[in-house]
């Protein structure tokens, strides 16, 4: 839709942009729900930041170690261009890795402060849709109906907007359970509950979804399996009580 | 909330069992590449690429249509664009490593012929270099920023825009997987 920014003499692309305000915006929202929650909010915040910067570096390294070949002749190459080579997978699991070992050596609860990252990380992939429908590469299905985008003779399902709804929603839930909550850690899996759920329904309408073998979408039963995942742990939880 | 066990395995076997017809119902069809055959042209990612046929620096004629079958990287860049200059040498590299199973394409937005082709000769590029005087194609591509840089798969659908410079390895990164993708690997 937008995918470069002009601003005066400069061009900047607006993935870009969107992702790096929205990180310091989720950042700011886990802090805030630190604090409502009654945790210590600038453990939980570095904890956050943390795991950021770990992710963003181990993306980076897990890139140029699949191209070691690539970068051994220039090094130089590892540090600039910063814009473009990652591996979203490497930058993930070096993200968790550096969070949890963070909020284990600060003895934070492991449950409450996954409560209270919950914002930040819904909000976080609301980023990333919003990122998608101004700037990136995914797209809806054909569709007739009368709220889909035109976009060069074709009619497309707005698939990120939904996406965006969909993370809404889930912050709501969240929202609304704060003071009820029952348990550490209820408000994490209800939210991750949410979100699959909606995922898992709206990935049908994305057109350039991962597929797998026998035509499955490869998110919607990543989101299968969180969605039984946290229910099953929240009636044992709710056995528990 | 829900209260009592019986309640939590009603949620649990309807979350599966909806969960489950969903995923069938969305089912990608064996058939699902004929959809492209509705798509118009258009230089955005899922849409086939744009045709165009531009002159090169030694006269020839090149045509997108003409490279059907395999990959083709479609570089916009100008001489005055330092970042093109950088990533220069590594698409002349992988036009060498590629050569003959993907097309490295450079398409010069708006110079003179005369500057595209002592600049191709300084740098040594032997991959062709078209030349966009008008830049009919720059506008028919949507290139807001150079450098922009397509990755359009054997089918001739387009699949990355990349608009800033890019280093060797994503280069590397994204032939191969469109290589990998086309059964040529």
């Amino acid at each position: 839709m937008l995918p470069t920014l002009p601003l005066g003499p400069f061009i900047f692309p607006t993935a870009g942009l969107v992702i790096i305000f929205g990180a310091w915006f989720c950042l700011w929202v886990i802090e805030k729900a630190a604090l409502r929650l009654q945790l210590d909010a600038q453990a939980t915040y570095t904890l956050a930041v943390v795991g950021l910067f770990a992710g963003f570096l181990g993306a980076r390294l897990a890139f140029v170690a699949l191209h070691w070949p690539a970068y051994q002749q220039n090094l130089i190459g590892i540090l600039w261009p910063l814009t473009s080579g990652y591996a979203p997978l490497g930058g993930l699991a070096t993200g968790i890795v550096a969070a949890f070992f963070y909020g284990r050596a600060r003895q934070l609860p492991f449950a409450a402060t996954l409560d209270a990252l919950t914002p930040g990380l819904i909000l976080g992939l609301m980023v990333i849709s919003l990122a998608d429908f101004l700037g990136g590469p995914g797209y809806g299905t054909l569709t007739a109906v009368p709220w889909g985008l035109s976009q060069y003779g074709v009619r497309r399902h707005p698939v990120q907007l939904y996406e965006l709804l969909a993370g809404a929603l889930t912050l709501l839930v969240w929202w609304r359970l704060v003071r009820g909550r029952r348990y550490d850690g209820q408000l994490f899996l209800t939210a991750v509950a949410v979100y699959s759920a909606t995922r898992l329904f709206l990935d049908a309408f994305r057109d350039n979804t991962w597929i797998i073998t026998n035509g499955y979408h490869g998110w919607q039963l990543v989101a299968f399996a969180a969605l039984l995942l946290s229910l099953l742990l929240l009636a044992r939880h709710d056995g528990n009580q | 909330m829900l209260r009592t066990r019986f309640e939590w395995v009603i949620l649990i076997i309807v979350a599966t069992l909806l969960g489950s017809a969903w995923i069938m119902m969305s089912q990608e069809p064996a058939t699902a590449g004929s959809s492209l055959l509705t798509l118009a042209e258009a230089p955005i990612v899922g849409h086939p690429a744009p045709n165009f046929t531009l002159p090169g620096t030694v006269g020839q004629e090149v045509s997108l249509h003409d490279l059907a079958g395999q990959p083709v990287v479609l570089n916009f860049w100008a001489t005055w664009c330092a970042p093109c200059r950088v990533e220069m040498p590594a698409f002349q590299q992988a036009s060498v490593q590629y050569n003959g199973r993907a097309a490295i394409i450079g398409i010069n937005q708006g110079e003179a012929a005369k500057n595209v082709t002592d600049f191709g000769a300084e740098y040594r590029i032997t991959y062709p270099l078209l030349l966009d005087t008008d830049q009919q194609i720059s506008r028919l591509y949507e290139v807001r920023g150079l450098p922009t840089t397509l990755f359009i798969d054997a089918d001739g659908v387009v699949r990355e825009v990349v608009i800033g410079a890019i280093t060797p390895a994503v280069l590397q990164d994204r032939i191969e997987r469109l290589l990998a993708e086309a059964g040529n690997p």
